[in-house]
């Protein structure tokens, strides 16, 4: 299996209260191509510092994240932004589609960013809302989705550039047990049909039961790392 | 092309429909107010040119070099009437016309008043000013009598003098000594320049002539009006070289206060508009930061997918410039419209009006916008939503997508 991310011996302590936190604490991790991952914890492990570290949103205070070879807390703010775009996709938990764009233009967007051909656009957002399905909700704006229909948004706007992992913070949380259901269905599928590397930080038990791998975080260390299959 | 972000920020203006109205209503009235202000003061002076150019200085005129220092009488155009010849040839030229020009005192049995005496030559003289059209009682210079004068309202009320009055003007003639003469009033006129109206009679050239002493074929002063005002600069020149002795000057050099006058109104509407804009600028700058605030979470998002900061810049300097320019464009409409309306019927300020004759505006106001200036406004415009949106921006590129993304 291809290392997608390979994690050393990571930490983030913040120091803006007089009580200095250290959220994340000399983890290290390897994450492969393919797999479908959820860090689990309780409220204040570690668990979306992590995933912002993963990502890139956040410069670790020590330690290494390397994707493809490269250690993205080296890259500058402007080249992080553009590695993100290219490599990363990511889900979160309140949506955060854009409002005033209908469902296929929040879906395009970063292939707007990348200046795709419309031709291109066209084929991969029809091709992922079929995937999705939600067909024939391309011209509705978010505020007339149901919240598990603009999470499937998100997921395809999050897979439209074709990036090489997920990084989904809590994607399940605002939804019902129906939505959630349907939605880890899709991502599964795209996992195994697709290949798409997926990595949650959730505390919802029912990701946890569908991931093929558990990282337990707790006071941002690993605790246990268990593959279930 | 990639307009993804032209159309964010455009569809972002109608989030809020009310405060957004509000904003485009404040840039309306603001624009409003200062083109409409601006076009009236633009007429206003405009007018002011026109009028002194067709009732006064006309566009061009010609004097021995030494006149225009102390008006002394003895510094003639000797051969006036050659030059006269040699200007009527060329093509932009539609009227020439010599004066003898003298101070003198006009005096009625009651009251004498100091005044310009301008010796004119009646057909020659309606070719380049309107003072025939401005005859409110008698007729000008029809009798072929001699001694006659032409005096304005103004005047015949502070002289007691009426239609037919005698008025005794006493001048130096040419050889210094005094002389003097009396006059019938032949016509009474009255300009919108009311200054211009107290200073100045006229009488036909030939008596005048004859009581200074002067010369013939010579003059004081050559009129030159052209077919439009445009050609001044280009005929000023020509003539200059035709006749190099003596000083031919523009209207604009005549009389530098019309000059600075005309050249002013434009710098004018630099200044108000820059006034209201910057006014229109902070208002902008404050609901533009309570967007940015109100999409913290949104803006952290596209933050955090690969938005760069400069498209982020792009896209808020979007919104705030179609922001400006929507509220810019219903301005300039409706100033276009105020404009076009009373451009054409003009505002009567004649309740007012009397102050601004002495110095020789019309009581009627035909305001006039330039296309020019609407492009300048425009500009002014697109300028205040770029410089109104960097404050903002600066504010949303501080935000790190992580806590943005997580903002409640």
């Amino acid at each position: 299996m291809k290392t997608v991310i390979e994690i050393k011996n990571l930490q983030k302590t913040y120091t803006e209260t007089a009580v200095e936190v250290k959220a994340v604490n000399g983890v290290s991790l390897i994450f492969e191509e393919g797999e479908f991952t959820a860090i689990v914890g309780p409220s204040g492990c570690g668990k979306t510092t992590l995933l912002n570290l993963l990502g890139g949103l956040d410069a670790p205070t020590s330690g290494q994240v390397i994707i493809d070879g490269i250690d993205i807390s080296t890259l500058s703010s402007r080249k992080i932004i553009d590695f993100r775009m290219k490599n990363i996709g990511f889900v979160f938990q309140a949506y955060n589609l854009i409002p005033v764009l209908t469902a296929k233009e929040n879906a395009e967007f970063i292939m707007q960013l990348q200046n795709k051909s419309k031709v291109e656009r066209e084929t991969r957002i029809a091709e992922l809302f079929k995937a999705i399905g939600i067909e024939g909700k391309e011209d509705i704006r978010p505020s007339r989705l149901s919240g598990g229909q603009q999470q499937r948004v998100a997921v395809a706007r999050a897979l439209a550039s074709k990036p090489k992992f997920i990084l989904a913070d809590e994607p399940t949380a605002n939804l019902d047990s129906v939505a959630t259901s349907e939605l880890l269905d899709i991502m599964r599928k795209l996992n195994e049909e697709e290949n798409i590397t997926f990595i949650f930080a959730t505390h919802d038990q029912r990701v946890i039961d569908r991931a093929r791998r558990v990282v337990y975080l707790e006071d941002g260390v690993v605790t246990k790392d268990e593959l279930k299959e | 092309m990639n307009y993804i972000n032209f159309k964010i920020a455009w569809r972002n203006i109608w989030r809020n429909k009310l405060r957004s109205s509000v904003v485009i209503a404040a840039v309306t009235v603001g624009l409003f107010g200062g083109l409409a202000s601006t076009g009236v003061m633009k007429g206003m002076v405009m007018d002011l040119v026109e009028n002194a150019i067709q009732s006064q200085v006309s566009h061009i005129q010609v004097h021995n070099e030494h006149f225009v220092e102390n008006n002394e009488i003895e510094y003639l155009m000797e051969e006036s009437s050659e030059i006269l010849s040699k200007v009527r040839l060329e093509a932009s030229v539609i009227g020439v016309s010599q004066r003898t020009k003298s101070f003198g005192m006009a005096s009625t049995a009651s009251k004498g008043l100091g005044v310009m005496i301008n010796g004119v030559e009646p057909e020659n003289e309606k070719t380049v000013t309107n003072i025939f059209e401005k005859i409110n009682e008698g007729e000008y210079f029809e009798s072929d009598k001699k001694n006659r004068i032409i005096i304005s309202e103004k005047l015949a009320k502070k002289l007691n003098a009426k239609l037919k009055s005698k008025i005794v003007l006493t001048f130096q003639d040419y050889e210094g000594n005094l002389s003097g003469a009396s006059f019938k009033v032949e016509a009474i006129y009255q300009t919108q320049n009311s200054t211009f109206d107290m200073m100045n009679v006229f009488v036909k050239k030939v008596d005048i002539d004859r009581l200074l002493m002067l010369p013939d074929h010579s003059s004081h002063e050559i009129a030159i009006l052209l077919t439009n005002e445009e050609v001044t600069q280009a005929t000023t020149e020509r003539i200059n070289k035709l006749i190099p002795n003596y000083l031919v000057e523009a209207w604009y050099d005549i009389d530098p206060y019309l000059n600075m006058s005309y050249s002013m109104t434009s710098f004018m509407l630099f200044i108000f508009m820059s006034i209201i804009m910057l006014a229109l600028g902070f208002a902008i700058v404050n609901t533009m930061l309570m967007v940015v605030l109100e999409r913290t979470k949104e803006l952290g998002m596209i933050m955090a997918i690969g938005m760069n900061r400069f498209k982020v810049f792009k896209m808020i300097m979007w919104e705030t410039t179609m922001l400006a320019l929507v509220g810019g464009l219903f301005g300039i409409l409706i100033s276009w419209i105020f404009t076009w309306y009373y451009g054409d019927v003009g505002i009567d300020i004649s309740i007012v009006g009397e102050g601004f004759a002495t110095i020789g505006y019309s009581s009627v106001m035909y305001p006039v916008l330039e296309f020019i200036d609407y492009i300048e406004v425009v500009i002014m415009v697109m300028l205040t939503g770029i410089i109104a949106s960097i404050f903002p921006t600066i504010r949303a590129l501080k935000m790190k997508p992580a806590e943005a993304t997580r903002a409640g």
